[in-house]
């Protein structure tokens, strides 16, 4: 599980471990049910031992991890700060960059909206690159070939970069 | 509005310039307003992109820049000159000199080869035979499709049908050439080879505004501009590098 | 059952959507069964009203014209000829011999000459004429012909003056025993005996009128006794003609002896130009309305076959599709036959009213059984022409193509296009669209021969009509110049209506087929009024050679259709006059819906359709 998502899930407020762990399952839907629990609370742990996370005992309540409560510290915030405006492109992974925006707008760290049109850009100009590149190559080498499909991919994550933003639309005008 | 304007181009008038645009249709309940107050420049030699959902209105406008539609309301200027209130005399006559149109369906008449169809408008416009001829011939070399002069359409593939059509918009050396989603019935073999033939043109100095679906159309475009329920909704200059390389985008990692 | 309902259903739709077609298809083909109509029950009047009259007038089978010997020594009174014809064998009973006097008739301002029956107050035993208005002779009463006395335009009561001798009108009347006016003499020189009557040096054609015997000899001239006339009834009727070589000049006697169907075709010729000239007009007519129907019918073909790839594609089968617009097609013709038989059974009178010599009711030619089912046959049978070529067209089209299908493709003739190039803008167009639909474009200019052949048609008769008339009494009207000239407005009428429907079907499909090509044009910058001359210019290309075929066939036409069989060659310039009219016309009417087209936005239908 990625530290960053993690992280992010805490920016609004701290929370139990099993809040965490139920947010994260109703952001992913089907695509989190392979997620299990114990996933979680090693990244959380790991967070701690970075001290990007404070782990705090609520009186009276066994020592398990769910139930314990976790926070951002200074510098975890500052983490999520940036993780947010970075527009790399986590690869085929589409799941990083959903919970991105969920986590954005739970928290009110930036506007969905903006994260979308930021990576919207990132994605063209990588996709201009790409094009021209591929204008370059003659027609028929073995490199037009890949560079093409390149092209494809990023135009099939244009196409959801779309998407996501007439639903973050929609979702804002009814807020 | 999301302006990330570049600098203005040195030397003046924009060659297309389009101030309070609309276009209804209908009225009370059935009002739709396909273009809801567009502004809009367009310098020599830009290469601008509007992209937007089905529906919003991006082919509405290019209709109107052409003069292929009147607006309900607004100004539109072709080279310092209004245009927005021609009469039909006058807006063929644009048409003929200023103005070349590229459509998605390439629009080509069916029982002429590829020469025939592009000396069209040479003809339309008074040429002497020859002269259009001549023109066509060169023009078609020009995109590359020599050797297909004497072929019908029916016996091009799309993306040499898209070539004829864009040559026969060359024809009158115009100020702007307006695309409507000129890849939009082309695979993307095809659709790189109008690219190539668009960047060539771009290269060579011709204005273009591209009315597209295409995302690769409008990342090589030098504006891009967002269009949603009629209205320019962003305006972008894709400036700068990227944070990957090509390597990372193709699963390399490093 | 319900796929009879669903048939029904899917045509009533199909004309409420399209309600400019359904309209032009329904005018084209009752404009040709009015004419058909008309047509088929003037036919039955010829054959009919000259026998009514003679049955109601006890008409002769023979009458004797008597001369009369003029010199001294000869008594005056009726020849002995009489007599001997009288008793000749096979006559059954006589009448007359009537004195006969060659009279000038003034009425109304006007002159003309008239041949004056003496009569007694009894009732003939052959050749009572019958009265239609007025009552019988009296002293100093005349009873006139009622043809004749329709030209000079007087009725019961009126003052007329024969040779001087002032008249009242007593009565109108009708008889079989001799022609109309103005074809009294028709039958031969010796019937108008006393000599015709003359204004100046010009013979004024007479008409028939009764006196009293004693006024009739009073009205002769002492230096020129009257001549008689002398109605026979022979026991075998068929034996007149006969009868007639045998006693007439031809023969042994002195008198000229008719017998009755030479009469009879004295009578019928007051109809007869116009078998003439309805006839062949029908004719055309009917060419004309099948050209429409097949210019509609071809301009519906794309959208027919691409409506049965759709219900073949949901489960129908051609033959449904066929029935859907056989059913469209039957309604409207059935509906047109209706409309075509009232209105030529109204138009009926007004061809025959004056002049025949038609007892009881002129001229409503009754409306027989036989004559409505033809019409109507006829109509069906337009219909299922109509239906058969897209029908079949859209059987053979696999559904897959039916539903891609944008029409038939155009088809590319590079000699044709090689030559546009050089023309300028609206017959490079005008040609180009030739080429296109080569198959339209004949129809296109058969239609125009079609109007061409039959206006020439009618100036030819006009040519006839001028040249016969001074026959015409001064002044007078001659009803058969009127009836002609009647006939013919009738025929130019149908034949302009039909080319002007023709044309609106042609350059309405027409403009509907261009509509992508002619935006593209527009697109390309060519301005509106350069596409709607290209589209005039498209039907104006082949009207050319088709208006000018159509001037031979039109002479050869006339010559076919009249009884003379001459060939009749119009002034040169009606026949420039008639070329360059069609033309314009043509050009004119194609222009304009042309033009309407353009009207709409190119950019409107450049979205919808792919040239």
């Amino acid at each position: 599980m990625q530290q960053e998502v993690v992280l992010a899930m805490l920016a609004k407020e701290p929370s139990h471990g099993y809040e965490l762990r139920a947010r994260l399952q109703q952001a992913l839907g089907p695509a989190g049910d392979a997620m299990n629990a114990g996933q979680i609370y090693v990244t959380l742990g790991r967070l701690e031992k970075a001290g990007l996370v404070t782990c705090e005992q609520a009186a009276g309540l066994p020592d398990r991890p769910d139930r314990k409560v976790y926070a951002l510290t200074a510098d975890g915030q500052q983490r999520v700060t940036e993780w947010v405006t970075d527009v790399s492109w986590p690869g085929p992974g589409l799941a990083e960059f959903h919970l991105k925006l969920i986590a954005a707008a739970a928290a009110r760290l930036a506007d969905p909206l903006a994260i979308i049109d930021a990576q919207r850009r990132e994605l063209l100009r990588s996709l201009r690159d790409t094009q021209r590149a591929a204008m370059a190559e003659p027609p028929g080498s073995d490199a037009a070939l890949l560079l093409e499909g390149i092209v494809l991919r990023l135009q099939a994550d244009l196409r959801w970069l779309e998407a996501c933003e007439r639903k973050w639309t929609g979702r804002k005008d009814r807020s | 509005m999301n302006e990330t304007a570049g600098p203005e181009a040195a030397g003046g008038t924009p060659v297309l310039r389009a101030r309070g645009l609309h276009k209804h249709y209908g009225k009370d309940a059935g009002l739709v307003r396909a273009v809801d107050g567009v502004d809009l420049d367009v310098d020599a030699g830009e290469t601008v992109a509007v992209t937007g959902p089905s529906g919003c209105g991006k082919s509405t406008l290019l209709h109107l820049l052409g003069g292929l539609d009147r607006a309900s309301a607004g100004e539109i200027w072709l080279a310092g000159r209004r245009v927005d209130q021609l009469g039909e005399r006058a807006l063929a006559r644009l048409r003929r000199e200023a103005v070349g149109f590229v459509f998605q369906a390439f629009h080509l008449m069916d029982e002429l080869t590829a020469v025939e169809n592009v000396e069209l408008p040479g003809l339309l416009a008074g040429q002497s035979p020859r002269a259009a001829r001549r023109r066509a011939a060169g023009l078609l070399e020009r995109v590359g499709l020599a050797d297909r002069a004497g072929f019908l359409p029916s016996a091009l593939s799309g993306g040499q049908r898209q070539r004829v059509a864009i040559a026969r918009a060359l024809v009158a050396d115009p100020l702007v050439i307006l695309a409507d989603e000129p890849t939009g019935n082309l695979d993307s073999e095809a659709t790189l080879d109008v690219l190539r033939l668009f960047d060539s043109l771009h290269a060579a100095g011709q204005t273009l505004v591209i009315v597209t679906h295409d995302a690769r159309i409008a990342a090589t475009a030098d504006r891009l501009i967002s269009m949603r329920d009629g209205a320019f909704v962003d305006q972008t200059r894709l400036t700068g590098g990227t944070t990957g390389s090509l390597g990372t985008l193709a699963g390399l990692e490093g | 059952m319900g796929k009879l309902v669903l048939t029904g259903r899917l045509a009533g739709r199909d004309i409420r959507r399209h309600p400019a077609q359904a309209i032009l298809l329904l005018l084209a083909i009752t404009a040709a069964t009015a004419v058909l109509t008309l047509g088929l029950a003037l036919h039955g009047v010829t054959s009919h009203p000259y026998q009514q009259t003679r049955a109601a007038t006890n008409g002769p089978d023979v009458v004797a014209y008597l001369p009369v010997l003029h010199g001294p020594g000869v008594r005056s009174g009726p020849p002995a000829e009489a007599a001997v014809l009288t008793r000749a064998s096979g006559v059954t009973v006589h009448s007359g011999p009537y004195p006969v006097v060659s009279a000038l008739l003034r009425a109304h301002g006007l002159v003309a000459g008239a041949e004056v029956q003496g009569r007694t107050g009894t009732p003939a035993a052959v050749d009572q004429p019958k009265l239609t208005a007025g009552s019988w002779i009296r002293p100093d009463g005349v009873v006139i012909e009622r043809t004749f006395a329709e030209a000079l335009g007087v009725g019961v009561g009126d003052r007329v003056t024969l040779n001087g001798r002032a008249l009242t009108v007593a009565g109108i009347a009708v008889t079989a025993a001799e022609a109309p006016y103005p074809n009294l003499c028709y039958a031969g020189a010796g019937v108008c005996l006393s000599g015709l009557p003359s204004q100046g040096t010009v013979p004024l054609s007479p008409g028939l009128a009764w006196v009293t015997e004693a006024d009739a000899r009073a009205l002769a001239p002492s230096a020129a006794p009257p001549s008689y006339v002398l109605n026979l009834r022979l026991a075998d009727p068929a034996q007149a003609q006969a009868f007639a070589a045998q006693h007439g000049t031809g023969g042994a006697g002195p008198s000229t002896v008719l017998a009755w169907p030479a009469i009879a075709s004295g009578e019928g010729l007051l109809v007869q130009d116009e078998q003439q000239v309805l006839s062949p007009g029908a004719l055309l007519a009917a060419l004309l309305a099948v050209a429409s129907v097949a210019v509609l019918a071809g301009g519906r073909m794309a959208e027919h076959t691409r409506r049965t790839g759709l219900l073949k594609a949901v489960g129908g089968t051609p033959a449904l599709v066929a029935a859907v617009l056989l059913a469209e097609n039957l309604l409207l013709a059935l509906a047109a036959a209706a409309a075509g038989l009232a209105a030529g059974w109204l138009a009926a009178p007004l061809i025959t009213g004056p002049g025949a010599s038609l007892v009881g009711s002129p001229g409503a030619p009754s409306l027989t059984v036989p004559i409505a089912a033809e019409v109507v046959a006829v109509a069906v049978a337009v219909a299922l022409a109509a239906t058969l070529a897209p029908a079949i067209r859209a059987a053979s089209t696999s559904t897959v193509s039916a539903l891609a299908d944008q029409g038939r493709p155009p088809r590319r003739r590079a000699g044709l296009i090689a030559i546009s190039r050089l023309l300028p803008v609206p017959l490079l167009f005008g040609l180009r669209l030739v080429a296109r639909r080569p198959r339209r474009a004949l129809l296109g200019a058969a239609s125009i021969t079609v109007t061409a052949a039959g206006v020439v048609a009618v100036l030819a008769f006009h040519v006839i009509v001028d040249r016969s008339g001074p026959v015409a009494t001064s002044g007078l009207s001659n009803p058969v110049v009127i009836r002609d000239e009647q006939m013919l407005t009738v025929l130019t009428v149908v034949l302009v209506t039909l080319t002007v429907l023709n044309a609106i079907c042609a350059t309405w499909t027409t403009v509907l087929d261009t509509r992508a090509a002619s935006a593209l044009a527009r697109a390309l910058g060519a301005t509106p009024r350069q596409v709607s001359a290209g589209i005039a210019a498209g039907q104006v290309i082949p009207a050319v050679p088709g208006a000018l075929l159509g001037v031979p066939l039109g002479i050869g036409l006339y010559a076919a259709a009249s009884s003379s069989g001459r060939v009749v060659i119009p002034p040169a310039w009606w026949l420039a006059a008639a070329v360059l009219g069609t033309l314009l016309a043509a050009a004119a009417l194609a222009a304009i819906p042309a033009w309407l087209g353009t009207r709409r936005p190119a950019a409107e239908i450049l979205q919808a359709e792919a040239v």
